[in-house]
């Protein structure tokens, strides 16, 4: 073992990355916006679930209850008609509502026992969670006035349900997601590879067309994304039974138009990079922020208001958002949300392929 | 499919890279069924020269047509058949996979076993490249630039790491060529290479110094040998 060839290593590789100006910026660079991301996420005062309370209450406890819910800085609650509750919770607008029933004081005051009904909206647990938690807290505060009253609620949702665990939740987002993520990184480090062996510039020097070659990578790609969509697929339901109401043949289609934009964007993002390990940098660049912001763990609408802006632009959010209607909603393409849902996966396919192939001709020269 | 007489016409060509000059006003012609050499030391402009001729590089200066379409047009590289440098081949694929690969982006998948034998590889068609030896891979970026047969083949030096022996079959089979009506420029820094072609160019700091037959050059610097000619009609300073 000798220390000087043990340093000339160690010199050697900080010299390298003296030069690397990219991957510098990077390494103290990424940790920072990742984490500031997150720290943002987390405590950047986003908003609280929207909850709606149906007060039928001919007594004074429903008030009450319904007050102490409004001002609750756990959730954001507003009084509503049942019919209008409805509404908002079938279009998802608020997580959840509660219906306190026209008999409710008399209910407190002689059984001692509270069951109200509490219909969630059931597609993000998160939220769920949050609204049972505060309707609880307001009970202590009923029981305060009317002194040692049960509370029962019963709980309906629309989507979902008790048998919804996490794994339903996530697992949505998640099969869009591999997907997506890994059809990335592959095209674009076998971009990086054609033009670092020198084959792109034969390529160049041939009559083949921009487009000829984007769509040749492109559908080259998609046949293998295509398998590999169907193998995870056929995992998540058949193996994980992650819970799916949906068309599978809807959720396919979701998933080879992201697949499609992932082939396309990795040819993009890879005229970017001059080497296979910079283009694996742009995982942390491209993939990590569109996981923290797709409201594929952190609902959307609970998110700070600008990153919920920004999360309105990201792409992936809209996959996410659309692959969870289909499998936890069971909506189809007559549905307006799953219309902007694909609308905007497609509409970004066509942008990355078309700046995939306007850029081409420049990393050649 | 044309009929002029120039395979390549080059018209006061200029190409900077930042500031540094690579073409510095290079004009040349080469005839049809030509073998053109390309001689010049490391960095003289070659390799930038010949990229200019299959519209790789966009001259800031200057006109560049090649069997008889101003360039850049994608149709007539059909017709061309560029070798580069480095052997550009794909590591994965098998020599023949790789030459069908170029053939058929150039629209001709006929020619593959020929190329293959003029390159001595049709044995060894089956080996994926990533296991060929370095002068088989150079052989094998020969064959798929010529698969095709095109009219003009640009030649980026080819015989680098070529064992002498090959480097003679080579040349005789770039003379058959050229025989047949196909046109070469062949960029190179070994001397004994320059004498096998019709004529030669000398190029230095992008600029085309002289230009001529080996006797020419010869005669025009009062020497013997090749490269005493080269040095002598090379010394000029940067500009």
């Amino acid at each position: 073992m000798s220390a000087s060839r043990v340093r000339a290593i160690t010199q050697r590789l900080l010299h390298q990355f003296r030069r690397d100006r990219r991957t510098l910026a990077l390494l103290f660079g990424a940790p920072l916006v990742i984490l500031g991301l997150l720290g943002y996420l987390l405590r950047g005062g986003g908003d609280v679930p929207k909850m709606g309370v149906v007060n039928l209450d001919s007594g004074p406890l429903g008030g009450v209850v319904a007050s102490t819910l409004e001002n609750s800085k756990t959730v954001s609650a507003t009084g509503m008609s049942q019919a209008d509750a409805d509404a908002k919770l079938g279009s998802s607008e608020i997580a959840g509502y509660v219906l306190l029933p026209s008999d409710f004081s008399v209910q407190a005051q002689q059984r001692r026992l509270v069951a109200p009904e509490v219909h969630l909206e059931g597609s993000q647990p998160g939220l769920s969670q949050s609204i049972l938690q505060s309707i609880s807290q307001s009970f202590v505060a009923l029981a305060g006035q009317a002194g040692g009253v049960q509370f029962a609620p019963r709980v309906t949702f629309l989507y979902g349900g008790t048998s919804f665990d996490t794994l339903d939740y996530f697992g949505a987002a998640f099969i869009g997601l591999v997907v997506f993520f890994l059809v990335f990184v592959i095209t674009a480090v076998a971009f990086l590879r054609e033009r670092g062996q020198g084959t792109l510039e034969r390529l160049m020097a041939s009559p083949l067309r921009r487009a000829e070659i984007v769509l040749g990578y492109m559908l080259g790609f998609t046949v293998l994304a295509l398998v590999q969509s169907a193998e995870v697929l056929a995992f998540s339901l058949l193996v994980l039974h992650v819970h799916n109401v949906g068309n599978v043949a809807l959720i396919f289609l979701l998933e080879a138009l992201m697949a499609i934009a992932a082939v396309n964007l990795g040819i993009f993002l890879s005229m970017f990079a001059r080497t296979e390990f910079q283009a694996v940098q742009f995982i942390p660049l491209v993939i990590v922020p569109q996981v923290l912001l797709a409201g594929i763990i952190f609902p959307i609408s609970t998110e700070p208001g600008p990153l919920q802006a920004l999360s309105r632009v990201l792409p992936l959010t809209y996959a996410v958002e659309g692959l969870r209607n289909i499998m936890i909603k069971g909506a189809d393409l007559s549905w307006s949300s799953l219309q902007l849902d694909v609308g905007v996966v497609l509409g970004f396919c066509v942008l990355v392929i078309l700046a995939g192939a306007a850029t081409l001709r420049r990393r050649i020269a | 499919m044309v009929t002029d007489t120039y395979a390549v016409e080059v018209d006061d060509v200029a190409k900077r890279f930042g500031k540094q000059p690579a073409l510095d006003g290079v004009s040349l012609r080469i005839h049809r069924g030509e073998v053109y050499g390309l001689l010049g030391p490391n960095g003289a402009g070659k390799t930038t020269l010949i990229r200019s001729l299959v519209g790789l590089v966009a001259p800031e200066k200057g006109t560049v047509t090649v069997l008889g379409r101003r360039m850049p047009e994608l149709e007539v590289l059909a017709h061309v058949g560029y070798m580069t440098q480095q052997a550009a081949l794909y590591p994965d694929l098998s020599a023949e996979e790789n030459v069908h690969f170029f053939g058929a982006i150039n629209g001709r998948v006929d020619g593959v076993r020929e190329a293959l034998e003029l390159v001595d590889l049709w044995d060894r068609r089956k080996s994926v490249v990533s296991t060929l030896s370095g002068g088989m891979r150079t052989r094998c970026s020969l064959a798929c630039a010529l698969v095709h047969k095109p009219d003009l083949l640009l030649l980026d030096e080819p015989t680098v790491g070529v064992d002498p022996q090959l480097r003679v079959q080579l040349w005789d089979r770039f003379r058959k060529m050229a025989s047949g009506g196909t046109s070469i420029l062949v960029s190179s820094h070994v001397m004994d290479e320059a004498e096998r072609c019709d004529r030669l160019g000398l190029i230095r700091f992008g600029k085309l110094l002289a230009e001529g037959s080996v006797a020419e050059l010869k005669a025009r610097a009062g020497v013997e040998r090749l490269e005493d000619a080269f040095l002598k009609l090379s010394e000029v300073s940067p500009a």
